[in-house]
């Protein structure tokens, strides 16, 4: 008999606000260690907001837990030292760094020494998860495609070797051969045995991938 | 040919100083957004503080020196800890121009401070390295300013290196680049804000102290530092350090040579002429739009 798997991800009473507009409102779900699950929704309903919470981007209410601990509010790199990497929406890289130094900031979370950083397995996988970037590794991070730079933002979160990887929108602006090319690697990342959560405003696209849905309808979550 | 030659070695002893000083400005802005106009203050409270310890107070020369550089280190750290944070991070204010009067203000209040500590008479550190000047062939170089220029080698290289060969200084470009990137792969942006200010704060002291033998301190000299500084660094768009840094050198070898060449009177006014004219007539290409247009 096989174990249930652990909780990765508990989420309860999200709030986030910008000023006096609430963009999630006492948002609830969990998501377990292994599952593929998709965050679903209209734009502008807060699908986007939820993880900037979770993740610890913006202070949020309510109480997040990565894997049973509880979360620290506001702080991304408490997030990320314990396992949960937010991979955000329109790539946020650094335009006039190499897409090599994009990807080896990914270790940041966990290493401050170069060397180390070089060598990792982490790195390593990030870098060998597109090969079609190895022509462009020295290449300023700025001057490469959308379609390559939203692959150098999902090798840069590997690279951080999450247990979680929370990618936002990770098709926004790509033609279709692209996005699926996108999507052929996130399902790499979750069949090695990381924990996904998708942003996707098209359902039907994101559950080619995920077993579990959250919807977000005007700023309220909950499984679909 | 001899006049040409030790115009070049003063112009590229004064430019280093400039250099450096546009470095400083130029690193603070990429991870702030600040424009550190307090930069040449600092250089001057290291060569009147060094000073007023050692000549007024009588205390050795090397404690004179580690005291004024942690005063200045302390005071930076207590700056960006009550205004900066205050005036960025909780007030998240915004914008070239309100930002700018954070450290014009600090100036002001330096000079302010400088002027009841240390008076208005000229002052200098003592020389660190003192004797007659050293001569190859028919050129002239005088001891302070090798190591003036040996300082900012050492200066400009321990920070090339760092940028370039460690994740802490490639994370110091990323703060640069994009804040909220930064914070994703979990860079403390403010903390690098915090060390780059403090770091630049004692780079100027430091320059302050091994320059003020050459050309002597008033409270009043920093102001003219931070405009050099800040007009090298503006060929460099201000997020650019290299190009700060040889913007820095060209204006320190060109005031050289008006000096030399045009007038020792007007040499300043015709340097600020010229660079003004270069502005106007090639923003774009010196980096000068993206400076103002953020």
């Amino acid at each position: 008999m096989s174990e249930p798997a652990q909780t990765a991800l508990t989420v309860t009473g999200l709030s986030v606000a910008y000023g006096n507009v609430i963009a999630v409102h006492d948002a609830t779900f969990s998501v377990a260690e292994g599952d593929a699950c998709a965050i679903t929704g209209p734009n502008g309903n807060g699908k986007s907001s939820i993880l900037m919470g979770v993740t610890g981007m913006v202070h949020r209410r309510g109480t997040v837990e990565i894997f049973g601990a509880p979360a620290r509010n506001g702080d991304v790199r408490w997030a990320a030292r314990h396992g949960l990497t937010l991979v955000p929406e329109r790539r946020q890289l650094y335009p006039n760094l190499t897409t090599t130094d994009n990807i080896l900031l990914g270790c940041y979370g966990w290493t401050r020494n170069i060397r180390r950083a070089r060598s990792s397995a982490s790195f390593g996988r990030a870098i060998d998860l597109f090969p079609e970037l190895k022509p462009h590794l020295k290449q300023a991070a700025g001057t490469l495609s959308g379609g390559q730079q939203q692959m150098v933002a999902i090798a840069r979160g590997l690279a951080a070797n999450p247990k979680i990887l929370a990618v936002d929108e990770p098709c926004l602006g790509l033609a279709e051969a692209v996005a699926k090319r996108v999507y052929d690697a996130l399902a790499q990342i979750h069949d090695e045995g990381t924990t996904l959560i998708v942003v996707e405003e098209a359902p039907r696209r994101a559950l080619t991938l995920c077993n579990r849905r959250v919807e977000v309808r005007n700023g309220m979550a909950g499984p679909s | 040919m001899m006049k040409l030659g030790n115009l070049i070695i003063a112009g590229i002893i004064t430019g280093s100083i400039y250099a450096t000083f546009a470095v400083c400005v130029a690193v603070w802005y990429r991870v702030s957004n600040i424009l550190n106009l307090a930069v040449g203050d600092f250089a001057m409270v290291g060569a009147l503080g060094v000073d007023n310890l050692y000549r007024v107070k009588g205390l050795p020369l090397p404690v004179a020196i580690i005291t004024t550089l942690a005063v200045v280190a302390v005071f930076a750290y207590l700056y960006d800890l009550v205004v900066l944070r205050i005036a960025q991070d909780r007030r998240q204010m915004e914008g070239i121009v309100v930002t700018f009067f954070f450290t014009f203000a600090l100036s002001f209040f330096i000079d302010g401070v400088a002027k009841m500590l240390f008076g208005t008479d000229v002052h200098a550190a003592p020389g660190l390295w003192n004797g007659n000047s050293l001569t190859l062939g028919s050129l002239h170089f005088e001891r302070a300013g090798i190591l003036v220029l040996a300082c900012a080698v050492i200066i400009g290289g321990a920070f090339w290196v760092y940028i370039r060969y460690t994740l802490g200084g490639k994370a110091l470009e990323a703060s640069g680049e994009n804040v909220v990137g930064a914070r994703i792969v979990g860079i403390d942006t403010r903390r690098y804000r915090l060390w780059i200010f403090i770091g630049t704060a004692v780079i100027a002291a430091i320059f302050g102290i091994v320059e003020s033998p050459i050309t002597g301190f008033t409270y009043l000299s920093g102001a003219t530092i931070s405009l050099t500084g800040f007009i090298a660094a503006a060929y460099g768009g201000f997020r650019k350090p290299g190009r700060a840094l040889l913007a820095g050198l060209f204006i320190g070898v060109l005031e050289a040579l008006l000096g030399g060449y045009v007038s020792a009177e007007y040499g300043d006014t015709v340097l600020y002429a010229i660079l003004a004219t270069l502005i106007l007539a090639w923003p774009r290409g010196l980096g000068f739009e993206s400076a103002v247009s953020g």
